[in-house]
């Protein structure tokens, strides 16, 4: 076992992607490790010559093709999405199965400077022998280009404006200017860039129309249907319960059943069924907030509890996440005990009469 | 033997290549899928006026009607096989089962929808989705729309229709079908030389009659074929029923698409993905988007890549949609579907010269007047219908002691499509049982019943379905949607109002106005209440009330901090819930007492709402006496502002006066709250005192000076000797001295 605690992509798939370069059977892109087909293969699961190659994104897999095709093109790709839906996993496995190397990444924050996207220069070095590439910081963009690879951007919205304009020039035309050493440094076939954005983030830092004309945009929704969620939340607790310790059981489908049919109701705005519309709350109610509500009843229920997750360790959880501080969250989730639990028959029963009190 | 090109239907590619095809084979007779005794029909297409879509339609004569469609676009290879043999001079028939027996055939499969193919066909398409991991429509368009030649397209689709039979189970209709035609071809064969008749069909058909001789089996099947009988006529159809595939299986999901497609085989062109991709774009801009140029031109080079991936020359519409999405939608498909309904659909509507057309709705309407004793009403002149919609106990037969309530039914009915046959001349809520209607007949109701013919459905209680569901599918606003309701109880379409319940439940979660919110309850309310003279089952309303009255009882305090004019509407909003809370016990009516005895007491709200709150839990006998005396003293004291004290004071009185006259308290303290006013206090507060009295009948308002004189020490005797002497002159003076009093300065 190896001590880091998460190894890259590239590494921890290495079997696969050998696999999948060894059987290539189409023709290969220019600055590519293996054919469109088999990023496909590799990202969607599927069979390279006796490997079985494991699905990394559990979805629509007509989206994963847009995003390739995305990239066949010299476009650069944006990844948009609701927090928990597997932007930045999509875009480092895309990576490393394009170039086998996802670890040139720029972390979008507020204090992202326009020089860590360019270049910047190593002081010492520029006081000592004066500009020159040898003095030269460069960024993980200049990087790809020189080598005609992927650059990942993550959280593209929330650096400021004017630093994700940076993007522009980088992305029409394809070189990047060093005007200190009167030089410009061209892209080599390959390079592109693959950047995330949250929806949530919508407006923080607004991408300008500019940048925004040249990325091809691809949405990613939640879940499709309640069964690979509720199988994605299962396996994700169990794990996490795990290397936790809790002392507690692993919730059984039934629980994991309601808490994903209650989150997955409040985020769409209706009833599973499509049967009755629901007022949505504001809060974010992605995959990663159930299970890390499930866990964290766990953890209650491990160490105050009976060691096993109870209706009521389960409603002072869910008062938790849905009800944030806004009295428009409480009326939206009194609304929705009232109209679609209640009416859910004993399943629910005691998760109601928990909930309601705890809601007031 | 005879020349076979299997088609599909609605295909440019074989449209476009059906005339190359005649002109090589060259035949005297072509034979085409349709029903055999309709052939009369097709002189009806091609005369000069005559603009496609169009369908023929054949329905039973005998309720319960049931029909069935064969529409044809400018792009139908059958229309295009049409057009060659008229101009060169070759006969043309259909050569399918007869009308009659398609009809008998799905009367006996009941299908809800007419669907020519069995259900299993769709699960053929299903097994070509998982051997080639395309969709049907794409695996078509890249194997055989994209054809180069006839030979390329001839061989692809006769590979396919094998294919098609390989995988569907046997079917006994089909069977039927083509043995009927192999009979009919082995009949032309007698006439006409074998080698010069062309048998243009669905591809499916072609394994069946290419080289089949006819058979004794098939003899012994075609023998006595089940029919009905039945009527048929010419109609104009639309590119949005072709999209629906309403009445026909093979329809196309994207005639508009297609359309652009052939307009670019016939000028020889490729470019139909640009345009598709441009008429987006211009779609876009018009409705207030950004779409540049070089969108689209990154639009097509996506769509160009993606296609290439998955192996077709062209983008199919699949991916010209997915690329548009991506490049102009911003990844949403919500952000460009208008524009593309608009070019995949679009709107074209064909049309036929008048008087062609007898369709069965119009059939419906001639037997419904005459079963419902309407008949003699068809005249120029207008005429008054009274209608007593209860059962009438004198009559028998369960028909006539509803004859009244049919009536109105199918009246309504013809509201709702708009054929202006009869106008409503009372307010329904009025009089709940009596309605009165003013009918006239006029052409233009016939041109009308034509119209409502092509919005689809085969009888005029289908298409008032069909109106139904297209409003509640446009409907904004909660009051629109609760009509649309209202509407389908009236109508007696019991199928639309589940629709309606939802389509209203959908908008009353998106309203946030308490004051909507409360309206419709009053809506509902009377539909409800209503409900039973009509014989409708009000079930699914109750639950919508519920969930209705849930929601403003949850957000009434919030909006109940507004400004008077909204007060006011939320009075009513009040007023209305308050009945309906009265009148449906599942209603929680402690919520209702807890939210009303929470506003009477808040200094926030509004203080007409507090005061109207005060006014209703009185008039319930909710509010204790000494809680009602308190507040009494809190809203008209020295704290308050005047214009404030009035207002309140204006909705405790809004309800139960007689209650209040008899309060001799409150007039004690409203007389100190009076006198204790300055002049300029006095003035905003003499707006809401007179708006507030303005409503009380002359004998409440004299036994109110009763009351103030009790207060002001002048006993009741006193005092109505006062009020009943004449005026002095002093006093008109004063009082005419009133008169130019401006109430607009204040």
């Amino acid at each position: 076992m190896s001590e880091i605690l998460r190894l890259p992509a590239e590494a921890l798939y290495k079997p696969e992607l050998d696999a999948l370069i060894e059987n290539e059977m189409n023709p290969v892109p220019a600055g590519w490790k293996m054919s469109p087909k088999s990023v496909l293969t590799y990202i969607c699961g599927g069979k390279a010559g006796k490997t079985e190659i494991t699905p990394k994104y559990m979805g629509d897999k007509r989206l994963v093709e847009i995003c390739i095709a995305t990239l066949l093109t010299d476009r650069a790709l944006l990844l948009i999405g609701e927090p928990g839906t597997a932007k930045s996993w999509l875009s480092e496995h895309l990576a490393a199965a394009i170039n086998g190397k996802s670890s040139q990444v720029i972390q979008g924050t507020a204090g992202t400077t326009e020089e860590q996207i360019r270049y910047s220069w190593n002081y010492a070095m520029l006081l000592a022998q004066g500009p020159s590439f040898n003095s030269l910081v460069k960024s993980p963009v200049y990087t790809a280009m020189e080598t005609g690879t992927i650059c990942r951007f993550e959280e593209i919205s929330r650096c400021a404006s004017e630093v994700q304009d940076a993007l522009i020039s980088i992305l029409s035309e394809k070189r990047i200017s060093i005007p200190e050493l009167s030089e410009e440094v061209p892209a080599q076939k390959g390079f592109t860039i693959i950047a995330t954005a949250n929806t949530r983030d919508k407006g923080v830092n607004e991408m300008s129309s500019a940048l925004k004309r040249r990325f091809n945009i691809v949405v990613l929704p939640t879940p499709a249907d309640i069964d690979t969620e509720i199988d994605i939340v299962t396996t994700r607790v169990k794990q996490l319960s795990s290397g936790f310790g809790l002392n507690a059981e692993i919730p059984d489908r039934s629980t994991v059943e309601r808490v994903v049919t209650i989150f997955r109701e409040l985020r769409a705005g209706q009833t599973l069924d499509g049967q009755q519309k629901l007022k949505p709350t504001t809060g974010v109610l992605s995959s990663a907030e159930e299970i890390s509500l499930l866990v964290n009843s766990m953890a209650l229920a491990g160490s105050f509890g009976s060691g096993k997750v109870t209706d009521a360790e389960l409603a002072a959880a869910l008062q938790g996440a849905i009800v944030k501080d806004d009295a428009k969250d409480k009326a939206a989730w009194t609304e929705y005990l009232e109209n679609v639990m209640r009416k859910r028959g004993k399943a629910f029963a005691g998760l109601y009469a928990e909930c309601t009190e705890r809601n007031g | 033997m005879a020349h076979c090109f299997g088609v599909r239907h609605f295909s440019p590619a074989c449209a476009f290549y059906v005339g190359e095809f005649l002109e090589r084979v060259k035949p005297k007779l072509v034979l085409i899928e349709g029903p055999s005794d309709l052939s009369g029909l097709i002189e009806q297409f091609c005369v000069k006026e005559a603009v496609l879509p169009a369908a023929i339609l054949a329905y039973t004569e005998q309720p319960p009607v049931r029909t069935v469609l064969y529409p044809f676009a400018e792009f139908s290879p059958e229309y295009r096989a049409i057009l060659w043999a008229r101009k060169n001079g070759a006969e043309v028939r259909f050569c399918d089962l007869p009308s009659g027996c398609a009809l008998e055939y799905y009367a006996r499969q009941n299908a809800p929808e007419n669907e020519p193919d069995p259900e299993e066909r769709e699960s053929v398409y299903e097994r070509i989705e998982q051997m080639t991991g395309l969709d049907n429509d794409t695996f078509w368009e890249y194997n055989f729309e994209q054809a180069e030649s006839l030979d390329e397209l001839l061989d692809a689709v006769r590979e396919y229709g094998k294919g098609l039979r390989e995988f569907s189970p046997d079917d006994e209709h089909n069977a039927l079908r083509e043995a009927y035609m192999r009979k009919v071809i082995h009949e032309a064969e007698q006439t006409v030389p074998t080698e010069k008749i062309a048998v243009i069909t669905g591809a499916f058909h072609t394994g069946g009659l290419d080289g089949v001789a006819f058979s004794e089996e098939d003899a012994r099947l075609t023998e006595n074929i089940l029919a009905q009988k039945s009527l048929s006529t010419l109609m104009p159809y639309s590119y949005y029923r072709l999209s629906r595939r309403s009445g026909y299986g093979a329809g196309s999901r994207a005639p508009g698409f297609y359309e652009i497609l052939w307009n670019n085989r016939l000028c020889g062109k490729q470019q139909a993905a640009a345009e598709y991709l441009a008429r987006i774009a211009e779609g876009q801009r018009k409705r207030g988007f950004s779409a540049s140029s070089a969108e689209v031109i990154e639009a097509l080079r996506l769509a160009e890549t993606l296609a290439e991936m998955r192996g077709g020359k062209q983008p199919s519409l699949a991916d010209l949609r997915d690329a548009a999405v991506t490049c102009m939608g911003h990844g949403s498909f919500g952000e460009i579907s208008v524009s593309c309904a608009d070019i995949e659909i679009g709107a074209k509507i064909g049309s036929l010269p008048e008087g062609s057309i007898s369709t069965s709705v119009q059939q419906d309407f001639l037997r419904q007047l005459s079963e419902l004793k309407l008949d003699r009403y068809r005249t120029a002149t207008a005429e008054e219908l009274k209608l007593d919609l209860r059962e009438n106990l004198r009559v028998k037969s369960e028909k006539s002691a509803f004859l009244d309530l049919n009536r109105s039914f199918l009246l309504h009915r013809l509201r709702v499509l708009d054929i202006g046959f009869g106008v409503l001349q009372n307010n329904v809520s009025d009089n709940e049982h009596t309605e009165i209607w003013q009918l006239r007949w006029s052409p233009e109701c016939e041109i009308r019943l034509v119209e409502a013919s092509l919005i689809g459905g085969d009888t005029i209680e289908q298409a008032c379905a069909l109106r139904l569901a297209e409003l509640l599918y446009s409907a904004e606003s909660l009051p629109v949607a609760a009509k649309v309701l209202g509407d389908a109880f009236l109508c007696g379409i019991t199928g639309t109002v589940k629709t309606a319940v939802l389509a209203v439940q959908k908008l009353a979660v998106d309203c946030v106005s308490a004051a909507d919110c409360g309206k419709t309850i009053g809506t509902l309310s009377a539909i409800i209440r209503f409900g039973s003279l009509r014989r409708l089952d009000t079930e699914p309303l109750l639950e919508l009330l519920q969930q209705l009255f849930l929601r403003f009882c949850l957000s009434l305090m919030g909006e109940s901090v507004c400004d008077e004019n909204a007060a006011h509407e939320l009075m009513s909003a009040i007023s209305a819930v308050n009945d309906a809370a009265l009148s449906h016990t599942e209603l929680s009516e402690e919520r209702l007492l807890r939210l009303l005895t929470e506003l009477a007491d808040s200094d926030m709200a509004s203080p007409l709402l507090s005061g109207f709150a005060c006014a209703v839990l009185t008039d319930r006998g909710k509010l204790p006496s000494e809680k009602l005396s308190e507040l009494i003293s809190r809203r008209l004291s020295k704290g308050t502002p005047p214009a404030e004290g009035a207002l309140w004071f204006e909705g405790l009185a809004a309800k139960n006066r007689r209650a209040l006259i008899a309060r001799l308290s409150l007039w004690e303290k409203l007389c100190s709250f009076i006198a204790e006013l300055s002049d300029e206090e006095f003035k905003p507060a003499l707006v809401c005192l007179r708006r507030t009295f303005s409503v009380f009948s002359p004998s409440e308002k004299a036994d109110i000076a009763e009351n103030i004189g009790e207060v002001l020490g002048i006993s009741a005797q006193t005092a109505a000797e006062i009020i009943a002497a004449p005026m002095t002159d002093e006093e008109r003076e004063t009082i005419s001295g009133l008169d130019d009093f401006d109430f607009d300065e204040i």
